[in-house]
């Protein structure tokens, strides 16, 4: 388990946030196991008398015990939030009851510990907080703080240094915040695009399967049974009878033949049973859904491909033609694609449905461009736009 | 579980870390100006402490050299990119020089903490080589201090657990902020390798598009009509701007390599141009799932995408068979439904052999889009879920 855990730890880079959230709550909560059990022998010697100390380690082991629950109902935000006010709570209990120098090397620990979770409004919150506790305790501690022989202003250059790396780290937070939106936005348009030609080869899939007499996969008594046989060999390693799991696959075939709508309206399913239904709507193989996005995907692996050059997802013309008549040319040969080939999905005939030079007009200068064409080429484009409905549009 | 799991596509390494050097820069100039506040704040203090001014000009000196240093390699990393990664491991060094230069400059135990402002300076470029460096830096120092210099750390005051409870807060905050790092690293390549694989699954699916139309309406382009039209389009408007049409030349040339004439011949038929120049040519044609016609459909597709913020970061975006909200059945059917598709096949895609499947299933990201417990049964019985598809479905032929 341990084992798994490290390699887990090891390989984040290819787990979603929720995934890495759940590893930080344990490793956090590993951190607070390790500091509370050091803080009933330190404890022994802070400023409180023995009923305190008892009464605050007891709430401590709650505390502890109720991020432990939170995490295992699942409650991971919550988990996160409550072992960040654990940590402040520490840092107060150390505060409060000694002026040495550790408990200045604890605020820097709670500071790490909320950047950790790396949330801006965490950070702005309890950070600021830690911050503000640091430089009370410094001057209220100035005594214990300073050596034999120390430098003018040394509690002013501790209180600097911790608000100093609370600033770097705030900088840092919102940096971050900064470029996760944006990855994360061309991510998002990203996925949404190879959806939209996903959609496109499954109907000419479909097409495909028809015109080769082919029993699309759901409708396949063979298919079926297979995966009746797989689905039971896995659910025997969970349960006893693993039979049990061929009604939600008749109810995955039944949600192809009927549509979900329909399983959704009619009375005499249960609610569980739609709620399964509803959920199995992502996994069907009769329209462009994730389970298909994720076959089409494994699928390209086994494709040729082009040799990898630095320019393979480069699709912005000015880099891809930096001289102005390469430029041109392509963009001619750019407006007959559009004109004269498969452009528009036509779910009646998906075979043809080319664009007018109006649409060709509102799509080469609508705000979607600009990761293609410069404002330039689009000027050129108005400008000869009778040019290029003259030379290079559909001819009959 | 293997112990190091690669993406399902080779190429996007070198985009990932096109990606990363790209944000690199702007990373080192929040590096430089926080350096600059620091140096700023150490001289005034200096010269307000009046410090010798042979000390205080030799630690400027240190602190001018790492701006000179930024400075050029941000210069000089315009023509070649490795220079902003180097100047991430000579910054990382730098600043903990500088660190703990102060400590022995100012021997007070307030400066002990400055070696934290230059592990969080370093934090910032989020990478694993300077993380190490950092790391090292931090523990070293902080061995240096407590075993050979404790007089640093000689309070006035100091209570009785100090002795102990020194070193271990220093260990634990080293700890925590070794491992806040190298997750924070991790989770920041993921968001790179997410673009990068996108991008990747983009490229392969136009290229799969792009064959399902042919076959589907069997149609191929016509080039040399669409090339002929171009003539006539580039003599209009270069006799709307009065002047020669000097696309002929590039033209034909296009059109030589749409035919595919192997580079010899052209080279003998334009010998003005080189070898680079065709290949940028190249980009530009239509034909055979070449780069413009990918500009095209993308163009073509790019159309009416709307993105919502709640979109953004939203798990639905993440497709696999792992979904937190799925119960067990449903991960256990998803998971049979895509096994049996893949060694089913279709009209375009031919059957998976369990061979081709598992060394995906297993060795890369594909691991993490399944539940664990589910992937951990296949892994160990690959073996049945052949023999059961087998003998239903029959042997794929590769």
């Amino acid at each position: 388990m341990m084992k798994n855990f490290f390699q887990k730890v090891s390989n984040t880079e290819f787990l979603p946030m929720s995934e890495v959230r759940k590893i930080k709550i344990i490793l956090v909560m590993a951190f607070l196991l390790v500091i509370t059990a050091v803080t009933i022998p330190f404890s022994l010697f802070f400023k409180y008398n023995l009923l305190t100390i008892i009464i605050v380690l007891i709430v401590l082991i709650l505390g502890f015990i109720l991020i432990f629950a939170l995490f295992r109902w699942n409650k991971i935000l919550a988990a996160g939030q409550i072992s960040i006010i654990y940590t402040l709570a520490l840092t107060v209990f150390y505060t409060l009851g000694t002026g040495s120098f550790y408990a200045y090397l604890f605020f820097f620990i709670a500071l790490t510990i909320i950047i950790f979770y790396q949330e801006l409004f965490s950070y702005l919150t309890y950070g600021t907080l830690v911050v503000a506790i640091g430089v009370y305790y410094i001057f209220t501690n100035q005594a214990e703080l300073v050596s034999a022989q120390d430098i003018v202003g040394s509690v002013y250059v501790y209180a600097c240094i911790l608000v100093l790396f609370y600033l770097i780290f705030l900088v840092q937070i919102l940096y971050n915040e900064k470029l996760y939106i944006d990855l994360n936005y061309d991510w998002v348009k990203m996925n949404r695009l190879i959806e939209k030609y996903q959609d496109r080869s499954l109907t000419y899939l479909v097409e495909l399967d028809k015109r080769q007499k082919r029993t699309p996969a759901y409708e396949d008594v063979k298919y079926q049974k297979a995966l009746g046989e797989i689905a039971i060999f896995l659910a025997e390693h969970f349960r006893e009878d693993g039979k049990d799991i061929l009604n939600v696959r008749d109810l995955y075939i039944y949600v192809h033949e009927r549509g979900l709508k329909r399983v959704l309206d009619n009375d005499e399913f249960s609610v569980s049973t739609k709620k399964i239904a509803n959920r199995l709507d992502k996994y069907l193989l009769n329209s462009r859904t994730d389970m298909i996005s994720m076959i089409f995907n494994f699928y390209t692996k086994f494709r040729e491909t082009a040799p990898y050059r630095d320019n393979r997802y480069e699709y912005n013309l000015s880099r891809l033609a930096p001289s102005h008549d390469e430029q041109i040319i392509a963009m001619a040969l750019i407006y007959q694609y559009l004109a004269n080939e498969v452009c528009q999905e036509d779910h009646w005939d998906p075979s043809d449905k080319p664009l007018s030079h109006q649409e060709i007009s509102e799509l080469l200068t609508s705000p979607e461009m600009e990761e293609f064409l410069n404002a330039e080429q689009i000027a050129f484009y108005k400008d000869n736009s009778d040019l290029f409905e003259k030379h290079l549009r559909r001819k009959s | 579980m293997p112990n190091r799991q690669k993406y399902v596509f080779a190429e996007i390494e070198d985009y990932r870390e096109l990606l990363e050097t790209k944000h690199l820069r702007s990373k080192n100039l929040f590096v430089i100006t926080i350096s600059a506040i620091l140096g700023v704040a150490v001289l005034t203090y200096m010269i307000v402490a009046k410090y010798p001014l042979q000390t205080t000009l030799s630690l400027m000196a240190g602190f001018l050299l790492l701006m000179l240093v930024n400075v050029a390699c941000l210069a000089f990393g315009y023509e070649n990119h490795y220079f902003y990664q180097l100047n991430q491991y000579v910054t990382s060094f730098g600043i903990f020089c500088l660190a703990i230069a102060m400590i022995f400059i100012f021997k007070s135990p307030s400066m002990v903490a400055s070696l934290f402002i230059a592990y969080a300076i370093a934090a910032f470029y989020q990478d694993l080589k300077v993380m190490f460096i950092s790391n090292t830096f931090l523990l070293f120092s902080a061995i240096m201090i407590m075993a050979e210099f404790p007089e640093y750390l000689d309070f006035i005051n100091a209570s009785q657990e100090s002795d102990f409870a020194v070193p271990f807060f220093f260990l634990v905050f080293i700890l925590v902020l070794s491992i806040s790092s190298y997750i924070i690293v991790k989770q920041k390549r993921f968001f790179y390798n997410q673009i990068a694989l996108s991008k990747e699954t983009e490229f392969r699916n136009i290229d799969l598009l792009i064959d399902l139309e042919t076959q589907v309406t069997g149609r191929t382009i016509s080039l040399s009509k669409y090339y002929d039209n171009i003539l006539a389009f580039t003599d209009a408007f270069t006799n709307k701007i009065q002047m020669d049409n000097i696309f002929v030349e590039k033209i034909h040339i296009m059109q030589d390599l749409e035919n595919n004439t192997p580079y010899p011949t052209m080279h003998e038929k334009y010998p003005n141009y080189s070898k680079e120049e065709f290949d940028r040519l190249d980009d530009l044609l239509l034909g055979n799932h070449r780069k413009l016609l990918k500009l095209a459909m993308k163009i073509n597709y790019a159309k009416d995408i709307k993105i919502k913020k709640r979109e953004i970061f939203s798990e639905t975006q993440f497709k696999s068979f792992n979904h937190q909200s799925d119960s067990l059945e449903i991960k256990i059917l998803a998971f049979a439904v895509f096994y049996t598709a893949l060694r089913r096949g279709n009209a375009a895609m031919r059957p998976l052999t369990e061979e081709e499947i598992y060394n995906v299933l297993v060795y890369t990201d594909y691991y993490y889009y399944i539940d664990p417990s589910i992937i951990r049964i296949y892994q160990e019985n690959n073996q049945v879920f052949d023999d059961i598809v087998t003998d239903i479905l029959g042997k794929p032929v590769k």
